[in-house]
């Protein structure tokens, strides 16, 4: 494509090139931490609590530790941490401090939490050996749920804390009091949404070497902030910072799940250390429903105040949220962003909308793709139907002249949140046309028609809408540095872990872009914290939108820092040189512009040293992704099935690098939505054990479950506020199927009166179950 | 990235001898009787395409083909596979670059973290060589045990359709086809 010597050429951003990564991982070429060989390692297992709260009144690990194989059995009364409280970025001032402790010897806050670990030279006999060591409970009453948690008198999972409620947030907009005065219609609802988690089908792991030629503590994590968890680790450990280096290997998915620092990621470092040996602890399946994070769970109660036109003028709402036994790294963000964004496309001048955490006696809730826009978006489009049905106005129509016209933007929703953007201000875009591309095609004009066909087949068919704005491309500040060799071959470090995005093409486009070179000169290094030791790393819908703007901003640099050294070479000014559409161009160059590589060409001739530059990109604004769902569903009349046969998006994320990445990201996450609320459940039974333990009975969305006819609608208006015009795009997928599938059933249920659902999950047996009920 | 190594821990008291060829070659093991053949391939015989994903038969990422036929290693025992052969994704791989159905993969954008795909591709293939009818209902039938996280399964559908129904050729064209009805607006 390209023509030597000219710097002309087909840009790559903006095209669905395919991924260079694809290579690798279609060849099963060990990839993931558990491919990784780490010789002679012993392997760790974890003793975990049977009991959801109690007393530990013993723990007898002398049987254990003459059992064959076994090397060591460690409780936290032989483990000792410097610090041995696990992080939290989202704590406010006011907020009571519950994080989570590394290996608790008094008390047991949930089931699944690790009071010993047995290292054995393999890992089936440190399984044998996990079952010989005997923990004493004295039972406590569990803590179940946030309605009992904040009674008087209710059990405390901190006593010394004097509360169950540990943090509370409150957005304010408006004029409330005085909305709901005015208002012709109250409307009052309460939505429990069901505890589900983020499931990457890689688990999770850890493995610590120390280093033969330094002495350094090296750990591999899947994880998706390798750089904060060395500083962690370091802490924790009582050791320099720069004596760890922490390494995330490819991941097999991420969602949320591995933004977070585990109590393994402490203890696995620690006793290698002590034992001065290689370790591994993998994590299994029946492991990680009670050892990874979980997800979604709040109360949220709710009041709209609406007038006889149908304009929503004011929200009032109540969101308690069930943290589970111990806040994780970015806990407090879902009841947060919960409140924040409810009023997502929607205009609702005035809100009041006050937001807590409640532990209880359950695994640690963190974030899961969407954070709390899923449950603001169900929420709101579900007032509007019920704002619809009383007023007796078209659900489009309702929708239509809710929603911020463009003109209203940017638009300060002066609602703060709790991570980094102090303010939430929506950049530019066009609401109701991204709306109206979806409901165009959507069959909305014929579907009475279609209702009553399909009514004839036996099935229920219901369609649903959302309008969202979603939070992405959150700060605080991203790193990135490149180094170009006098060959022309460029490396790329950057902290946005690949755990299926698509990192490498995508930061490979934009560097060959930036600098002039074919995609195949550039190589992407990520996930070593040696490279980026201060970095942040890949969450919130930012690898694209911040790390990839920081990797633009460093391949600039070295442009210049290019032109500095060929100057001096060449004996001329500085400002004798600058970059054209033809590469590198200026008076003292006779034979015309040349390009990159022959410019390091004649560099080469004085030193060899690469051309090295970092970048750190500061004082980010949040970029706001827009989109419009509508769901057409189906349900079975005999079997209560759900299928989706129609799915469409309208969607906005501003200027895109490769539509093949966005399109998967977008597809992949409806479907992560749909099982979500059509199936997933974490389910505890009423003495506080969690009852699904594995994929058998945890039903994760399979290939029959996905829309049978998914269509795919892009706008592209760049951002002013993101340095390149980027917004995220990671969860748009789940945030808006949340309202649209949820809405869908609801209208589908009507036909046998059966009364909204709320948030599902809308499994047949609980629809059946309904269904007994209505008639 | 270091490479696995065979462990000889999975085997520290004798075991039981197994003879199991694995992509070609005779692999000649004394095993525990409760080693199980995930482990199996993915320790002792350092192959470690084959992903665990749920280790219960519910996910089908470690599905390998068992004389010829897709197989869950992680619910099957190594003893078991004794006299079989077992062929892995290392195992279907060409010399380099990647074969047909990999390369189906690839054009389809039918991978995101890629953890999965291995199960997939031994199923495919088998699909494959099966000459199976390119219909939804035959692929989705043949597919509904294995779970993908990311992909939301639209242009795995597509991968295969396009191998059974011979549209794939292998050489993919350069242009990303319309895979999902798209507008695009400026």
């Amino acid at each position: 494509m390209r023509t030597e010597p000219g710097f002309k050429r087909q840009k790559l951003v903006g095209r669905a090139i395919r991924r260079s990564e694809d290579v690798g991982l279609l060849r099963g070429e060990g990839a993931f931490l558990a491919d990784i060989a780490l010789p002679g390692a012993l392997e760790a297992h974890f003793v975990r609590s049977t009991q959801p709260h109690a007393i530990i009144t013993g723990i007898d690990v002398s049987v254990a530790r003459s059992a064959p194989g076994v090397v060591a059995v460690l409780t936290g009364h032989d483990i000792q941490f410097s610090d041995d409280r696990l992080l939290c970025i989202d704590m406010l001032e006011n907020t009571l401090d519950v994080r989570q402790r590394v290996l608790p010897t008094d008390r047991v806050r949930y089931v699944g939490e690790p009071i010993a670990v047995v290292v054995a030279d393999n890992r089936y006999r440190a399984e044998d050996a996990a079952e010989l060591v005997r923990v004493e409970y004295a039972p406590l009453t569990a803590v179940q749920n946030v309605q009992s948690a904040i009674l008087d008198g209710a059990e405390l999972v901190y006593p010394d804390l004097g509360s169950n409620i540990v943090h509370r947030t409150h957005h304010f907009d408006g004029d409330p009091e005085k909305a709901f005065a005015e208002a012709d219609v109250i409307l009052s609802e309460t939505f429990d949404f069901h505890r589900l988690f983020a499931v990457p089908l890689e688990t999770r792991g850890v493995m610590a070497a120390i280093a033969a030629e330094d002495g350094r503590l090296l750990v591999w994590s899947s994880s998706q902030i390798p750089q904060m968890t060395r500083g962690v680790i370091a802490a924790a450990l009582g050791i320099p910072k720069d004596m760890v280096r922490v390494i995330a290997p490819r991941l097999g998915g991420g969602f949320g799940c591995k933004e977070n620092i585990y109590p393994e990621e402490l203890i696995i470092p620690k006793v290698a250390v002590l034992l001065q040996k290689r370790l591994r602890w993998l994590e299994d399946r029946r492991e990680h429903f009670t050892s990874a994070t979980h997800a979604r769970e709040e109360r949220v109660a709710v009041q709209a105040a609406v007038t006889n036109d149908g304009i929503i003028s004011a929200i009032k709402l109540h969101c308690t949220t069930d943290i589970g036994a111990a806040f994780a790294m970015v806990t407090n963000t879902v009841t947060t962003m919960m409140g924040a964004m409810i009023r997502g496309s929607y205009r609702v001048p005035s809100l009041d909308a006050r937001m807590c955490s409640v532990v209880t006696n359950k695994v640690p809730l963190n974030v899961f793709r969407g954070a709390g826009h899923p449950q603001g978006v169900l929420v709101m489009e579900h007032l509007l139907d019920m704002a619809a049905e009383k007023l007796q106005i078209d659900r489009v129509h309702i929708r239509r002249i809710n929603l911020v016209q463009p003109e209203e933007l940017p638009l300060d929703r002066n609602a703060s949140d709790s991570l980094g953007a102090k303010r939430i201000i929506y950049d530019e875009g066009d609401y109701p046309t991204c709306f109206e591309m979806a409901v165009s095609d959507s069959g909305y004009e014929m579907f009475e028609a279609e209702r009553a066909a399909a009514l004839k087949r036996g099935k229920y068919l219901g369609i649903g809408f959302s309008n969202h704005v979603e939070q992405t491309a959150v700060g605080p500040y991203e790193d990135a540095r490149v180094s170009l060799d006098l060959n022309g071959r460029m490396t790329v470090f950057s902290p946005v872990v690949a755990m299926g995005q698509g990192t490498e093409i995508t930061l490979r486009q934009i560097a060959a872009d930036e600098i002039g070179l074919d995609i195949e000169a550039i190589e992407i290094k990520f996930g070593n914290s040696d490279d980026l030791p201060d970095a942040i790393g890949a969450f919130a819908s930012r690898g694209t939108a911040i790390g990839g703007s920081a990797v633009r901003q460093a391949t600039r640099a070295l442009k210049h820092a290019l032109l500095d050294r060929l100057a001096a070479q060449l004996n001329c000014g500085r400002e004798d040189l600058y970059w054209s559409e033809e590469g590198i161009d200026g008076p003292f160059l006779t034979d015309g512009p040349i390009s990159v590589k022959t410019g390091l060409a004649r560099l080469a001739s004085s030193s060899s040293s690469a051309i090295e530059e970092a970048f750190r990109v500061e004082n980010i604004a949040a970029t706001y992704s827009y989109a419009s769902h509508v769901a057409i569903v189906e349900i079975d009349v005999e079997t209560w099935k759900i299928s989706v046969p129609r799915y469409i998006v309208a969607h906005d994320c501003g200027t895109v690098i490769n539509p093949l990445l966005v399109e998967g990201q977008i597809v992949g996450g409806v479907v992560q939505g749909l099982g979500g609320l059509l199936r997933e459940h974490l389910l505890y039974s009423k003495d506080g054990q969690l009852i699904p333990r594995g994929l058998m009975d945890y039903v994760l969305p399979g290939i029959s479950d996905m829309p049978r006819d998914f269509r795919l609608h892009h706008l592209e208006t760049p951002s002013s506020v993101a340095q390149f015009g980027v917004r995220g795009v990671g969860e748009g997928g789940v945030t808006g199927c949340y309202g649209a599938i949820a809405t869908a059933v609801s209208d589908a249920l009507r036909a046998c009166n059966i009364r909204s659902m709320g948030s599902g999950p809308f499994k047949p047996d609980r629809l059946f179950a309904a269904d007994k009920t209505a008639s | 990235m270091m490479q696995a190594t065979s462990n000889p821990n999975c085997n520290p008291d004798g075991g039981i001898p197994v003879e199991i060829n694995v992509n070609g070659k005779p692999v000649t093991q004394n095993v525990q009787p409760r080693l199980l053949l995930s482990d199996f391939i993915r320790e002792n015989c350092a192959l470690v395409a084959t992903h665990v994903g749920c280790g219960e038969g519910a996910c089908g990422a470690c599905t390998v083909l068992m004389n010829g036929r897709p197989v869950r290693s992680c619910t099957l025992l190594a003893v078991q596979a004794d006299g079989m052969s077992i062929t892995t994704v290392e195992g279907l791989n060409a010399p380099a670059g990647l074969n047909r159905v990999q390369a189906a993969f690839q054009h389809f954008h039918a991978l995101q973290c890629g953890y999965c795909t291995p199960g997939l591709l031994a199923t495919v293939t088998w699909m494959v060589e099966q000459g199976l009818p390119s219909d939804d209902a035959t692929i989705m039938d043949h597919l509904a045990g294995h779970l993908c996280r990311c992909t939301g399964y639209q242009n795995i559908l597509l991968a295969v359709c396009s191998l059974l129904d011979g549209g794939f050729e292998g050489s993919p064209p350069s242009e990303y086809p319309k895979l999902i009805r798209t507008s695009h607006e400026n």
